[in-house]
Parts: C-alpha cells; structure tokens; sequence
C-alpha cells in the first residue's frame, strides 16, 4: 500500500507588500496589497513503505512547505494528500503519533533538560514501553554512542551532538515515517558520517520510510535510491538517483583566478577551448565573483585534466580549485535537457 | 561624543519601530487615568484637601506620575542582562567606548521617542479632557531639569540591576524588587504626604524620592518660590552623583568576573 | 491519543523534570520568590498607608480590602504559574521556534504551556491564603464546608477569567509578532481588579463588569463572603463567565495556532 500519495498538490502563501514609513505602516494595517508566492505548484507522487527518498532543489524550491504539508503543518491549497489513506491537517494528533520529525537546526528536545529526560518524556507521549525503549536507547548507543551525551542538558549540547540526539529522539517511538528537513546542515564530515549510517541503519531494520532533504549531494548518493528534485515549486525530476548521480559525478567546476584578468579574457578562453576540445566539447564558462572565473566540464566529453593543462598552459594562471557541481548547476543542467 | 549621540539616533528609530507598542501604552495609560479618577474621587469622598493636598493636584500627582513611571520604563537593566548573558557585552569592551555613556545615550533615546508618544499626549490629555486647572508658577520651569535629574538617577539605578546578570542567570527577581521598592517609596503610587510623618522623614533621606515625589511636586505646587525648587534640584544631584559613582565602582567590580570566567 | 490522565500524569513529570532543572539556579530561585514577595506586598502596603488618611474606601474597611485582595492573590496564581509561558510566545513565533509544538501528537496549548512553570508564583499563592486566613480571623468570618466549596469554585472561576485575558492577549503575536504592549496592557488593567466596582459609575461600571471583566476578578466575588445581604445577583454568573472567557479563548488561540504558517525555512 503506498504510504504517501500526493496528487495535483499546491501551496500559496499571501503576502502583504509592506510600506516604508510611519505612513505606510498605517496604510498597511488597512491594505489589500497581497502579492502571492507560489511555494508549491501542482506536484504529484507516491511514496512507499520502506523507501528512502531525497528531496532536494536549491533554496525557496518549496521543500520545506512540502514537508510542512505532509506533517499536517500547513493546510494545501489546492490537491489531494494523504499519509497512511489520511489527510494529516485533519488528522494532526493521529498523525504525529506515526511520524517523527527533524526540522533544520531547530531542536525538539526540551532545552533545559538533561536528555535522557527528554527522551522518557517522549516514552510517555508516544507511549512506548519500556523493553522497546531500552531496545532503542541501546541501539543508538551502538551505533552512534550517545550515552555519554544523555546527561547533558540539550543546551550544552554542540550542534552535532544535538542533532544527532534529535535524530534519535524522532526513531524513538519506531515510527513509519520520518522527515528530515536538513539534518546535516552545518556539520562536519565526522558527524555527517555518523548520520548517515543510523539513517541507512534505521531503515533496513525497520523498514522505517525516510524523506530527506539537504543541500549536500553527498546525503544524497549515500542515502537515497530515489530522488525527487523540485524547483520553483514543480517537480523537475522524479526515480532512479542512479541517472542522475551521472550527472553530478560527470561534472566538475573549475574555479580560477587568471592573472590580468579582462573581459576579453573569457571570450579569448572560450574560443580557444573550442578550438582545442570541438564544438561538443561539454564546457561551459561562467564569471561569478570579482575574480574567479568558473569552468564546468562534463567529465564524459572531455576529460578535466586535459582541460587543466591546456588552460594552466596557455594561460597565467594565480589560484585554482577544483569544486563538485553545485545544486543550483545540477538544476540549470537539468533544464538544459541533461536528463532527457 | 558624537559617537554616543549615533546610539542615541538608533535607539530612537528601533523606538519608532515599536508605535503599534506606543498606541497599546497610551491606551494602557488612558485605562489608567479613568481607574485613577475615580479611585481618588472616592478616597476623597467630598472632601477639600486631604493631607495638604487638593484633588486636582492628587488626580495631577497620580496621573502625571504613572506617564512619567512609562517614561523611566527603558528596560536599560533587560537589555544589560541580555548582553551580559549571551556574551555581547564582549563586542563593547573592544571597542573604545564606555560601556555606561553608551547605555546612557541609547537609554536617552529610547525614552525621547516616548516623550514624544506618550509623555506629550498625556499631559494634554489632563488638562484639556480631565481639565485639570492650570496654576501658574515657577515649578514649571524647574520640572523638565528635575525629571532629567530624576532619569539620570533611575537610569544608574537600572545600570547597576543590569550589571547583577554577572552574578546570576536571570535578573527577574532583583529587577522586579527594585521596581516595587521604587514605586512604593518614591512616592510613583502615592504622594509621600499621606506616609506618617515618621516614615515620610525616612523617605525624605532616601534617593527613591528624588526620582519621582520631586518632580511631581514641582508640578503639583507650582507657585513656591524659586529657592524651594533649587533646593530640591540641588538634592537630586547630589543623588544622580551619587548613585553614578556607585554604579562605576559595581561596573569595575563586575566586570572582573567576565576577566575571569569568560564571557 | 492520550487521555485526560495521561494528559495529566505527562504534566506532572514534566514539570518535575524542570523543576530539578530550575534548582540549579538556586539563587535565582530565591531571588525571585523575595521578588514577587515584595510585589505581593506593595498594594497592600499602599491601602494601609492610604488609610490612615481615610476611614474607607466607598464604604468598604481596610480589613475588608485586605479579603479582597487576598482573593485576588489567590486567583492570579493559577496564571502565573501554569501559564507564564503566554510571556515568551512572541521569541518562539518571532524566531520560527513554535513550529515545534505542531509535531508531536498532543494538544498544542498543552504542550506550549507546560514548557514552564513558574515556582516564584508559589510564593505568591502562600501569601494570598495567609492574608486570607489573617483577614477573615479580623473581620470574624465563619467558614462551614459549604462556604469553604463556594470559596474554591469562585477561585477557580476568577482564576479562568484571568488566565483567559493573559492569554488571549499573549495569542495576539500570532498575528501582530509583539505581543508585548497588548501583554503589558492587559496586565496593567488586570492591577485594578482589587479595587471595589462600586467606586465606578455608569457606563465605567457596565464596562468593567462585562466588556473587561475585571470586576468578576476579586471584587464581585470576594462580595459574596463579606457582605451577602449586598450581594449582586452576577456573582452567580461567575463559573458561567469564567468558562465561557476560556472557551473564547482557546478558540482564539486555535485560531492563531491554524492561521500561523510559520517563517520562511
Ligand atoms: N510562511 C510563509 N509565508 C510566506 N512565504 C513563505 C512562507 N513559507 C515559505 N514561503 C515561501 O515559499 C517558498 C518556498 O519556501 P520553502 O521554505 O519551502 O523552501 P525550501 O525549498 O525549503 O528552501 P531552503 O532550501 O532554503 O530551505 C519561498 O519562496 C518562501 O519565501
Ligand atoms: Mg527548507
């Protein structure tokens, strides 16, 4: 049975334009200026039981006021939504006792309680028995060896500490299916490391379905099997990570900061390069700060050394670095027809 | 200087910032002065004069009293405490200037926002809805020096509540007892005439009077000659030095704590 | 879904939980309870200085004020301190915090107001019945059972008003963001619920008693034990008032809880 079916599903929000100044605040309070912000526009799939799905789309994509609508935060505007055959902003409290929920950097725990109290707090709300929550308890202690942290009142917690006892605290009741909104925005490799395999553990002992959104494509290839990857509110793609994770593993970008720099030194690179790798050659260059000149190449079309070379050649050359494609890229390739 | 006179421009705009809170305290300070009228008429029962005092010039005492209560109501000791708390305090001692001038002129501009708000519209208020009669006199003159006076003081007051954050983790309490002292002693609830003569001489050598009974009486009885309100000015400096000299010697003991334990 | 023993039993470990958190701060905590000692004490210690300059006020004595006043004491403990949380609202909408309290699988109010409790208030509730014990020993009032009944569902129904004004005003940051001047206003009217209604007249008197209830706070009830023969007959609306005050309330806080969509992230 699918677990979550969404169709035709969309969210606008109603924003006043404010006014500057005493006059225009007084205005304001009787305005009907509203301007709308198509958060979400007419999405559709289906999640099933035991899946772990990324969610992913550069910044204001909408991924977060999707989530906000499944955990029956937000009441759609428009489609048809249902978790477990329930629609969830009806349904809040039957709801929440299937879902656990991580939100960003925001933590759930209590703030000035020791965490393990927190922890029989949620025992008690969600009701879960004891042999069940020492089970837990000791299997997260396996995996990412919390123990230590559980006397510590969350406050004093580190941002990755926290996190990963809020990871916890959203498995605890064995619930069917968890959001994570960002889990591992700001953390370092370690700790990312850490998440990810009690997510991937989680999930193959429990069958426990997971919606995972982030900004590391890292996340993404180790986690995810299918990804949904939304902007400006539309669903831009939707399956198999194994063909996109073509895409982002082919290409590369090339940041360089090129002594002398002028504009007639991006056009002079791009008719030169042309002229080395052919017409196809897969490169395309863009300027973004000051001084950095960006250079992405499809690493199936032409090898990026070789690129390198040619450049660090013929060119005076003061900095380089070699970056992973970056969300917004992998959108901008998708719209370009990479995926077709 | 002119530097400090920026945070009291910043103060001022963040002020404006909050009217729709302005509107709600003019509202809240309206509520009260109908309250307060008719609270009085009936402590007055008919009466003419009560402990010295008609009641005009006690409905003016209590009304003018609460308007200026809202006025020395900066949350200057808040604001520290916040600062102190999250360790921001730390940005200001980088850099070169004085913590307490600082909080002084933000203070300053913070409450001329509300001067002009609330202060203003509520002594209109008194003497052309409540049509309270206007007796001319000297004390009129003396009353904006003593109320700066009367400000000062209360802002070293605050200063020092606010300087405790470095002792304890919320300042709730000592503010909360500082502030009821204050408003049952200054005489912000009730004119000091109506204390028993005994305690009313206690009073009279505390600071608390210096920041509310003296300005307010400046107003309430305006015609006394001009020595009388020097007197009384005089009084209330010696006060703000005081209390100043006071809340400098806390700050140097405070922040020895900050040296030592972190920020 | 839990039950309304459950609901009740989760409260109680919560707040035993926050409680052994608060006692780290144990300075603080007594601090504060001389705080709101003192705060108690100076209305109190204005009627008696004020009464030495009068016989009464609108007929009623400086004994009977105190009664009055103790009732109000007691009244306002139950807001104070199952519900201060109402004062920190504004920082969790402000900050994007509240959308917390969507996700767990209890009522919201419930979950939100039971993150604080405030001890200091104890302190308060103390006082109050102390006064109340030392004013009606004064003023030779006799308590059979049934009095001792009426009393605590007078109490109880004053409670309601009050914590329904706090909060109602606190739920205005669902929509105005600072909810602190309308806070600050409600409280600052709430401070004139001690005094006598009868010291109002015409449509003041109307206004206190039924657009801003305040007059069902202490003084119409407090009526009831001093003067019976007095007595309005809309003491007898009190529970009435009471329940119909908290359930406008929650629905404005429904209402606000449904309409906030929370920021941007
Ligand atoms: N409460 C709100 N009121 C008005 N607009 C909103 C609200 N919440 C979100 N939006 C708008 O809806 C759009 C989608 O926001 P959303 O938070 O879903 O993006 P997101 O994909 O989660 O982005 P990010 O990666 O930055 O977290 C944005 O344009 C945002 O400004
Ligand atoms: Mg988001």
């Amino acid at each position: 049975m699918t677990l979550i079916h969404i169709q035709g599903l969309s969210k606008h929000f109603k924003i006043l334009n404010r006014h500057e100044g005493l006059k225009g605040a007084v205005r304001d309070l009787f305005s009907g200026d509203y301007r709308t912000v198509q958060a979400v526009d007419g999405i559709s799939l289906d999640i099933e039981p035991g899946e772990i799905v990324g969610y992913i789309g550069p910044n204001g994509a909408g991924k977060s006021t999707t989530i906000k609508m499944m955990t029956g935060i937000l009441k759609p505007s428009a489609g048809v939504l249902q978790v477990n055959g329930l629609v969830p902003y009806d349904n809040r409290i039957r709801q929440a006792m299937i879902m656990g929920v991580v939100f960003g950097q925001r933590t759930q725990l209590w703030w000035d309680l020791p965490v393990i109290e927190s922890f029989k707090i949620l025992k008690e709300i969600y009701k879960v028995d004891q042999k069940m929550f020492d089970e837990h308890l000791g299997m997260f202690h396996e995996l990412v060896g919390l123990k230590a942290l559980y006397s510590q009142q969350a406050r004093t917690l580190s941002l990755g500490q926290r996190m990963l006892c809020d990871i916890t605290a959203s498995f605890l009741h064995n619930p069917q299916v968890v959001f994570l909104d960002e889990p591992t925005i700001g953390l370092d490799v370690s700790i990312k490391a850490k998440i990810r395999s009690l997510i991937l553990e989680l999930n193959r002992t429990r069958n426990t379905t997971i919606i995972l959104t982030t900004h590391d494509l890292g996340d993404v290839e180790a986690l995810c099997r299918r990804i949904i990857i939304i902007d400006k509110g539309k669903i831009l793609y939707d399956g198999d990570i194994k063909k996109v994770n073509a895409l982002f593993g082919a290409y590369r970008t090339l940041k360089l900061q090129i002594k002398d720099y002028s504009e007639a030194t991006l056009a002079a690179l791009q008719d030169r390069l042309t002229g080395t790798f052919g017409a196809g050659h897969g490169i395309t260059i863009a300027q973004t700060e000051d001084c950095w000149t960006d250079v992405t190449i499809d690493q199936a079309r032409t090898p990026l050394a070789d690129v390198l070379a040619f450049i660090m050649t013929n060119f005076t050359v003061e900095d380089v670095r070699i970056v992973e494609i970056s969300m917004e890229n992998v959108v901008r390739k998708i719209y370009d027809g990479a995926l077709k | 200087m002119r530097g400090y006179f920026a945070f009291l421009r910043g103060a001022m705009l963040v002020g404006v910032v909050y009217r729709l809170g302005f509107l709600f305290t003019i509202l809240g300070n309206i509520v009260y002065m109908i309250i307060a009228y008719f609270l009085w008429r009936s402590i007055y029962a008919g009466k003419e004069i009560l402990n010295g005092l008609t009641f005009d010039q006690a409905l003016l005492y209590i009304a003018l009293g609460s308007t200026i209560f809202i006025l020395l109501k900066t949350y200057t000791d808040w604001g520290m405490a916040e600062e102190i708390r999250s360790g921001t305090i730390s940005v200001y001692l980088t850099k070169p200037i004085d913590y307490q001038l600082y909080n002084l002129f933000s203070t300053i501009g913070f409450a001329s926002t509300s001067i002009l708000t609330v202060t203003l519209p509520t002594i209109f208020m008194l003497f052309f809805v409540f049509r309270i009669p206007f007796v001319l006199g000297a004390g009129y003159l003396f009353f904006p020096v003593s109320l700066l006076l009367a400000f000062i003081i209360n802002f070293n007051m605050d200063y020092a509540i606010g300087l405790s954050a470095f002792y304890t983790e919320s300042i709730w309490g000592i503010s909360t007892t500082k502030e009821i002292i204050v408003s049952v002693l200054s005489g912000a609830l009730l004119p000091l005439q109506f204390f028993p003569a005994a305690v009313q001489q206690v009073l009279m050598v505390l600071p608390f009077q210096a920041m509310f009974f003296t300005p307010l009486m400046m107003v309430t009885k305006p015609d006394q000659n001009a020595g009388v309100f020097l007197q009384m000015l005089a009084v209330q400096a010696l006060w703000a030095a005081v209390t100043y000299v006071a809340s400098r010697l806390l700050y140097n003991q405070a922040i020895k704590v900050l040296r030592v334990a972190g920020g | 879904m839990l039950t309304l023993g459950e609901y009740i039993r989760l409260y109680f470990l919560i707040e035993a939980q926050y409680i052994k958190g608060q006692m780290q701060y144990r300075a603080d905590f007594l601090i504060s309870s001389v705080g709101m000692f003192f705060s108690s004490l100076a209305t109190l210690s204005i009627f008696v200085v004020l009464f030495n300059s009068i016989p009464d006020l609108a007929g009623w004595s400086l004994m009977e004020m105190v009664f009055i006043y103790a009732f109000y004491m007691i009244a306002i403990s139950p807001m104070q301190i199952l519900f201060d949380a109402v004062w920190f609202l504004r920082y969790k909408i402000q900050s994007g915090e509240f959308v917390k309290y969507y996700f767990r699988p209890m009522n919201i109010m419930f979950y939100f107001m039971s993150e604080r409790f405030d001890l200091k208030g104890l302190t308060q509730l103390a006082a109050g019945i102390a006064l109340l014990a030392y004013s009606s020993i004064r003023l030779g009032l006799v308590w059979p059972v049934g009095k001792v009944l009426i009393l605590i569902l007078a109490v109880f129904s004053a409670s309601l008003v009050l914590i329904s004004i706090a909060v109602m005003a606190g739920s205005s940051a669902f929509w105005v963001v600072n909810s602190y001047p309308v806070l600050a206003l409600a409280w600052k009217v709430r401070e004139f619920a001690p005094y006598p209604i009868t010291i109002f007249d015409g449509i003041f008197r109307f206004a206190f008693t039924f657009i801003l209830p305040i007059g069902f706070i202490a003084f119409y009830p407090a009526q009831f034990f001093l003067r019976p023969a007095e007595i309005s007959p809309l003491f007898y609306l009190a529970p009435l008032i009471g329940i119909g005050l908290f359930a406008l309330t929650y629905k404005v806080w429904d209402l606000g809880v449904n309409s906030w969509t929370g920021t941007g992230s």
